[in-house]
């Protein structure tokens, strides 16, 4: 059956999503960490704009300040400090992986695949719902999953994290525009906290092992 | 008040015409740019036009031992995009009789037919290099067929048929059409297919004389004379006709002919050739602004390709955008 | 009462900052007294929890039995745990002992704060939050001794509950969402909103939080098979915090499991948050059983165990009788304080044999007169051997689950602690009740390394025999009251 054509609130919604997903995509192939780095503030500017859209159509002032504060937070802090850690490691700035660009690339498709069936299965068909949104915030959380899995450096799996929580950000601005401000600015603090504590843990790695491969953590078995 | 209105067959006859004689133009037009780009005055551009009489008074050159597929691949594939124009919408919004005589699996069908019957010509010729490129255009066809795959269904499902005009029709009927993420995405990969299809830049260096780094052009490195007037001929109408598919089904269907009014028709002629020359233009700076990719990275540019399509099925099918 | 709330609250900043001042030894002190300050305002809590559905300070504070049945081994370890670790950390002279102090001990009352305030706030968007905060501070504390094996398991923890975490936080936007369509676009999810307009949520949504607020928090509260940072961080972090993560850390993930079961319940009947609980539960209790049986490290020995019990917790969730889920209410509170002194003990076996390699460790009640014997008693109790509290609340467990129609899975939870009881067994015997090497005597001498380790243990032991004994007729109240909180609205 051919589907009524989306209003354009929902249009647009949807492909600030597509969006965040194909960056989340670059960043599985980006075979540097630089540029994955960019690429994950690039992801945030996204996710920053369509708080601005969702702010301006559902007329919520109080998105307008999240998104002021997930711009600075996301575009402008945590890249700066994680380029800066890069700067500082001065050692192989090219990340690793366990498998192929091609074959990451099919095992994310699977798993957005996934991510929209089982999206798909809840029969969400609300009118007021940007739901294809939905499923795309679902596969970046597991495309995400895919990159913290398959690379094996502390660079691409902090990343991976910070990405994985842009997707529940499209998420929660998609489904839970409404949520208190105060939740949504405790949630951007917690990250906050959870990069600097990812950055001490990386500096402590590095301290330790003089790179940022993870393939020397495999001490700690059974 | 009545009108003079313009039988079928002629209009679909001014289809093949426009895509038959507007090709070499397009071409033309786009090196010209593409000279100006560089820094050079560029070619005139009705040089394809001169280039093509000139070949076709060269006497033909056949290659020892080789058999009448040599001569005869590239007149199929000539007669093939003929054949295609009839099946898209070139100038119309409404089909034509003939339309309806393939979906838009036909028209790849039968492009990939005349792909092959050059590529076939290019083997026949028992030339290393003409083998080389044929191998490869086969190798990477491969690839590019699930892209385009991918892409027709998520065609097929947004229009619930597989007719280029109906989805052409869709697309004008709102603007939450054009920014579902479904058609976008299917738009986008339909663009890197052509970009890969028409042999440009990051695939291939259209222009090179670098015989390894060739795979289209390889093909009719031994072909002379009036068969290689037919294969050039023949190659700057697919890239019109893609253009054409890019153009008047997923990306700008309008200024078509809404009526059979020979105005409206005609005046659709220039219009779709205009906006070809745009599009070509935007490949030419595409071109001369990225660098080639290793020949083994372009599976990477494919795979990209297709995770667009891919997603552009995700996207409608289980995601209702 | 609600200035015991705040108190709680409060209590722990002030110590985390006055010990970034003072110098260890007073810092030990301090934490000592915030430690026994908080668990007696716990207990403070309990009459009045039980008096009233709920206590509630502005929005953000709420405090009804169910908070207070986890506050209470959350604040019982604190205290304990403090004065263990006054008596179990060896700081070297100067300036590098003072600043490992500072930064132990500011985290260590810091992640005591988080744990302790995360059963107190009110909804589930500020309970991630929370729980997002307990585990950023305990990956630090898990990597704060500097070693490779710490900095491994830190890295494994912090990915891994990032990850978990990350679910969860969907499971709550998700859940929000659920309720977008009762109450409107906006609203405050507080548990009492959530509650009470929990039966008219869309039934496929609630049940997609559910699942993933299991998965989610599961991999926090160290259910198989996302348990695997658990005996990493379990046996690499200093024993303080092993103790902290595996007594207060899990339960605090396991109360936010069971708040969105409380919701799911409402919403979807019984039959599958039981289920989802059943299926992760009888998976840990499998695996662990059968890891105990294998382990060569003492502290990775006793992070299985708490995998066993975790397991243990999710299995009676999904038994019907009410006597089963007061069963696993007090196992939270019993392993606590049995988890915690095992570790305690390790702690001391470790100081002593200078190894947690099993291999190493021989006759540790003859060169520990005090908190060797004690160790076994606490793995003990760990086994469900009676008189300690385990004993009783797996009993109720059991007995609920016996009670239910799907009898088997109780008869299958008998099986496997049976199982993990000879894992657990076979490792005292062998290195606590061996002979003592005559070598080994020389060595090493008899006495213990502290007498702070011994109080904390005898604490609690003390409490595990109160619990095992006789339940206190208030406490008993609150584990009927929350219990009751638990159950279907009828």
């Amino acid at each position: 059956m051919p589907h009524a054509a989306p209003s354009t609130f929902t249009g647009a919604v949807d492909v600030i999503a597509v969006l965040v997903l194909l960056t989340e995509f670059a960043m599985l192939r980006a075979p540097m960490l630089r540029s994955q780095v960019r690429l994950y503030a690039f992801q945030s500017l996204v996710v920053t704009a369509l708080a601005i859209v969702v702010a301006a159509t559902r007329h919520i002032d109080e998105i307008y300040v999240l998104a002021a504060l997930s711009f600075i937070l996301k575009v402008i802090i945590v890249p700066r400090i994680v380029l800066r850690l890069l700067s500082r490691a001065e050692v192989s700035l090219a990340g690793s992986s366990a498998f192929s660009v091609a074959t990451m690339t099919l095992i994310a498709i699977v798993m957005s695949v996934f991510a929209f069936f089982s999206v798909g299965a809840l029969h969400l068909q609300s009118t007021a719902l940007p739901s294809a949104a939905l499923a795309i915030s679902v596969a970046v959380v597991l495309v995400a999953f895919v990159l913290i899995i398959l690379r094996s450096d502390v660079v691409s799996q902090a990343i991976g994290f910070f990405s994985l929580e842009n997707g529940v950000s499209v998420a929660s601005l998609v489904v839970a525009s409404g949520l208190p401000l105060i939740v949504d600015v405790a949630f951007l603090f917690d990250l906050l906290v959870a990069v600097v504590v990812f950055g001490v843990l990386m500096r402590i790695h590095h301290g330790r092992t003089k790179t940022l491969s993870t393939d020397s953590l495999d001490r700690l078995k059974g | 008040m009545s009108q003079t209105q313009l039988a079928a067959p002629v209009i679909q006859a001014l289809q093949d015409l426009t895509i038959l004689f507007g090709a070499p133009l397009v071409s033309g037009v786009i090196a010209h740019v593409e000279g100006r780009i560089q820094g050079r005055r560029g070619p005139r551009v009705f040089q394809p036009y001169y280039d093509l009489a000139k070949l076709f008074r060269k006497e033909t050159v056949v290659p020892e031992g080789s058999s009448w597929v040599f001569l005869v691949g590239p007149i199929i594939a000539f007669s093939c995009y003929l054949i295609v124009p009839l099946l898209i919408p070139v100038l119309t919004t409404y089909g034509l009789p003939l339309g309806y005589m393939g979906d838009i699996l036909g028209g790849g069908f039968i492009l990939a037919l005349a792909g092959f019957s050059v590529a076939i010509a290019g083997t026949e010729s028992g030339a290393p290099y003409a083998q080389l490129g044929a191998s490869r255009a086969m190798t990477f066809g491969a690839l590019i067929e699930p892209t385009i795959l991918f892409v027709v269904f998520a065609v097929g499902i947004i229009t619930a048929t597989d007719l280029p005009y109906a989805l052409a029709a869709t697309v004008r009927s709102s603007t939450g059409e054009i920014v579902r993420p479904a058609h976008i995405l299917a738009a986008i990969a339909f663009f890197l297919v052509v970009l890969a299809d028409t042999g440009r830049i990051p695939v291939e260096t259209h222009s090179g004389t670098l015989e390894f780094g060739m795979i289209d052009e390889g093909r009719t490195l031994e072909h002379s004379g009036a068969p290689f007037a037919l294969l050039r001929w023949g190659s700057t109408m697919k890239q019109l006709i893609l253009y054409t598919i890019l153009i008047d089904v997923f990306v700008a269907p309008w200024g078509l002919a809404t009526d059979r009014r020979p105005a409206s028709v005609v005046l659709a002629i220039p219009s779709l050739l205009g906006k070809a020359m745009v599009v070509g233009c935007i490949f030419a700076i595409i071109d001369n602004s990225f660098s080639k990719l290793r020949l083994f990275k372009i599976t990477e540019f494919l795979a990209a390709a297709f995770l667009l399509a891919v997603l552009a099925v995700l996207v409608f099918y289980l995601g209702g955008g | 009462m609600n200035h015991v709330l705040l108190a709680i609250v409060i209590v722990p900043v002030v110590t985390s900052i006055a010990t970034w001042w003072t110098p260890p030894a007073i810092s030990k002190v301090v934490t000592i007294g915030s430690g026994i300050a908080l668990f007696l305002l716990a207990l403070a809590l309990i009459p009045s929890a039980t008096a009233h559905s709920y206590l509630a300070v502005g929005s953000v504070l709420r405090v009804d039995a169910l908070s207070v049945v986890f506050l209470v081994p959350t604040t019982f370890l604190y205290a304990t745990t403090s004065i263990f670790a006054a008596g179990y950390l060896h700081l070297p002279e100067g300036e590098a002992g003072r600043r490992y102090a500072r930064r132990f001990f500011v985290g260590l009352n810091v992640f005591c704060w988080s744990m302790a305030v995360a059963p107190l706030v009110n909804g589930l968007a500020l309970l991630w939050v929370m729980i997002e905060v307990t585990t950023v501070i305990s990956a630090l504390l898990v990597a704060i001794d500097d070693t490779d094996g710490a900095t491994e398991a830190a890295w494994k923890y912090v990915i891994l509950a990032s990850l978990g975490l990350g679910i969860a936080l969907f499971a709550t936007i998700i859940m929000y969402y659920a309720g977008t369509r009762f109450f409107g676009s906006s609203y405050d999810p507080s548990y009492n909103k959530l509650l009470s307009g929990a039966h008219a949520f869309p039934k496929d949504v609630v049940r997609l939080a559910d699942v993933l607020a299991v998965l989610g928090f599961g991999t926090k509260m160290g259910l198989v098979p996302v348990h695997t940072w658990l005996p990493d961080a379990h046996s690499e972090a200093p024993t303080p915090i092993s103790a902290l993560l595996s007594g207060a850390l899990l339960a605090t993930s396991f109360y936010a499991i069971l708040r969105f079961f409380q919701v799911s319940v409402r919403c979807l009947g019984p039959a599958f948050p039981r289920n989802v609980l059943l299926i992760f539960g009888l998976a840990s209790l499998v695996l662990a059983a059968f890891y105990l049986l294998s382990q060569r490290d003492l502290k990775r020995l006793l992070a299985y165990s708490s995998v066993e019990h975790m397991g243990i917790l999710a299995i009676g969730m999904s038994f019907s009788a009410p006597l089963a889920i007061v069963g696993v209410l007090l196992h939270v509170i019993a392993h606590g304080a049995a988890k915690g002194t095992a570790f305690f003990g390790a702690g001391s076996v470790a100081r002593k044999f200078k190894s947690k390699d099993m291999a190493r460790i021989r006759g540790g009640v003859g060169l520990l007169p005090w908190s060797g014997p004690m160790l076994v008693l606490a793995v003990l109790a760990l086994s469900a051997m009676p008189p300690f509290g385990i004993f009783r609340s797996e009993f109720l467990i059991v007995a609920g689950g016996l009670s239910d129609p799907r009898d088997a899975i109780a008869a299958v939870l008998v099986v496997f602690v049976t199982v993990a009881f000879f894992g657990l067994s076979w490792f005292t015997t062998k290195t606590m009740l061996s002979p003592v090497p005559e070598r080994e005597r020389l060595r090493l001498g008899r006495g213990e390394t502290s007498w702070l380790i011994v109080v904390a243990m005898a604490v609690g032991l003390v409490g595990l025999v109160i619990l095992g004994v006789h339940v206190p007729g208030q406490l008993n109240e609150l584990l009927q009251h929350a219990a009751s909180q638990l159950e279907v609205a009828r």
